[in-house]
């Protein structure tokens, strides 16, 4: 090649090291954390990192799920006791809540930081 | 054409010879079946390249402006999302490659501000592309564009050099530096 | 106001109740709509690279799932609001290009100095393609290339380069100006009733 300059070969070797920084990216795919609600006999897929609303029916009515900041509730539900609701955020994977009387059930999976100290926060 | 004669028309008119050239490019390169649309090989960025050497930084300018209007009146892509890669590819690369060449002529052959160029287009498609197509996913494209990019870019840049030294056109205009 | 000019402000007009638009079947019959319009007058519809517009959009998105799982292929979710979502971007995008062919169609004159310098760079254009095809010995590439070059910009000197205006069809002016009110009527009128939710959002 006719007069190849020192410059070419710098700005190879940094286009490069862009190119191999950027196969990083394959490696984040699989294990997203994401959030699988079964209702109705079937099931709904959410992201953890998206802040959603999604509302399913169920025997005694409603009942919907916010996705906040990489946490999920239950937002409002149509049973008598609410204890799904009481139940709280969950985060981790693993976790899950469930409305019995609606036959709703929320459950994280996938790859997440491991919390300390127990898998269940479902307090009664 | 007498080129070094400062007459303000005549420099305007050759702006448009180039712009021309890139329209003329960009047509044949629309025309070359691809298996992939998004991977592009840039024939239209040679007059680019080509016309570090011979025009001053408002006319360079003009001469990128004309590009992607041209481009995008010609492939009716004008008014779409389309055009804004254009833009934003085009804004990157000629940018780049201006301060390349302006700054580090004696260092950098065409074939380096080839490359230069097609990075910084590509990877501000790339992004663009990230937040108004994809989504995160666009990453995954990334690597092959970039290597596509990478590699024809080395091609274009050789092809240049080549052209800048054979070319009896090019060799007549020669005014010096910019 | 020329014919050409119509219909580029009707396009820009109606660009908002496009990108805007939040029904997912609004968007499909917008879409419809505008290559309808682009395709009649003139411009073609080429399904294949449309297709795979689609079909690479929609993929994208799937990477990030949204609601109704339909099945998966191996451990692999389909959700049907990541499909919706993707297929809804890519809709807008088909319907944004068509609506740009359309508007480019009667070949509009752009106002000034950048009107005039972009007309000069199609005149060199046409001027570049017809001497191209016309020399012969095309190897070496080069030498080819100065041939088409010094050709184009020697004969500039004579002729001043200003292409012959298309004569104006102002008869056409009033039939014009009514059509492209009626599909900015249909295309704003779609994007409301996407707004209100009288079309379904999924």
């Amino acid at each position: 090649m006719k007069r190849i300059r020192l410059g070419d070969i710098i700005i190879f070797l940094l286009s490069l090291v862009i190119i191999v920084a950027s196969l990083g990216s394959y490696g984040s795919l699989s294990g997203k954390p994401e959030v699988r609600v079964q209702a109705e006999g079937r099931e709904w897929i959410y992201d953890l990192s998206v802040d959603t609303i999604a509302s399913f029916q169920g025997p005694v009515g409603a009942t919907s799920i916010e996705i906040q900041d990489g946490k999920v509730h239950v937002l409002d539900s149509d049973c008598r006791n609410k204890v799904c609701i009481a139940a709280g955020w969950i985060s981790a994977s693993g976790q899950w809540i469930i409305c019995l009387p609606n036959n709703v059930f929320i459950r994280i999976e996938g790859t997440t930081q491991p919390k300390p100290g127990g898998v269940d926060d479902i307090s009664f | 054409m007498t080129y070094p004669s400062k007459s303000r028309q005549v420099r305007i008119e050759f702006v448009a010879l180039l712009a021309a050239c890139a329209l003329f490019l960009s047509t044949v390169e629309y025309l070359i079946p691809k298996p992939v649309p998004f991977m592009r090989i840039g024939l239209a960025n040679l007059p680019l390249i080509i016309g570090l050497g011979l025009l001053k930084e408002k006319e360079y300018m003009l001469l990128a402006l004309l590009k992607v209007l041209g481009q995008g009146l010609v492939t009716g892509t004008i008014f779409s999302y389309i055009v804004l890669f254009s833009i934003a590819g085009t804004i990157a690369s000629t940018t780049l490659m201006y301060i390349v060449y302006r700054f580090f002529n004696r260092w950098v052959s065409l074939i380096g501000v080839s490359i230069a160029g097609a990075m910084a287009s590509n990877i501000a498609q790339l992004l663009l592309s990230r937040y108004l197509l994809f989504g995160a996913a666009a990453r995954l494209i990334a690597p092959p564009f970039l290597v596509v990019g990478l590699i024809s870019s080395i091609l274009l840049g050789i092809f240049a050099q080549q052209f800048v030294q054979k070319s009896q056109w090019y060799n007549s205009l020669q005014e010096g530096p910019l | 106001m020329k014919v050409a000019n119509i219909r580029l402000v009707m396009g820009l007009v109606a660009l908002p109740a496009i990108l805007l638009q939040k029904s997912f079947i609004g968007i499909i019959i917008q879409a419809t709509y505008v290559i309808l319009l682009a395709t009649s007058h003139g411009r073609r519809f080429k399904i294949i690279p449309n297709l795979i517009l689609l079909f690479s959009v929609s993929s994208a998105h799937l990477l990030q799932p949204h609601g109704l799982h339909l099945f998966s292929i191996g451990r692999f979710p389909i959700t049907a609001g990541a499909l919706t979502l993707g297929a809804h971007k890519a809709c807008t995008l088909i319907a944004l290009l068509y609506l740009s062919h359309y508007m480019v169609t009667a070949r509009p004159q752009f106002p000034g100095k950048l009107g005039k310098l972009i007309s000069m760079q199609f005149y060199y254009f046409e001027r570049i393609t017809t001497t191209w095809q016309t020399i012969t010995p095309k190897r070496p590439v080069i030498k080819a290339i100065d041939q088409v070059l010094l050709n184009v910009s020697g004969s500039s000197l004579e002729s001043p380069p200003h292409p012959s205006k298309q004569a104006a069809r102002e008869d056409h002016l009033v039939k014009d100006l009514i059509s492209n009110g009626v599909h900015l009527v249909i295309l704003w009128g779609l994007f409301l009733l996407g707004s209100l939710a009288i079309l379904p959002v999924i």
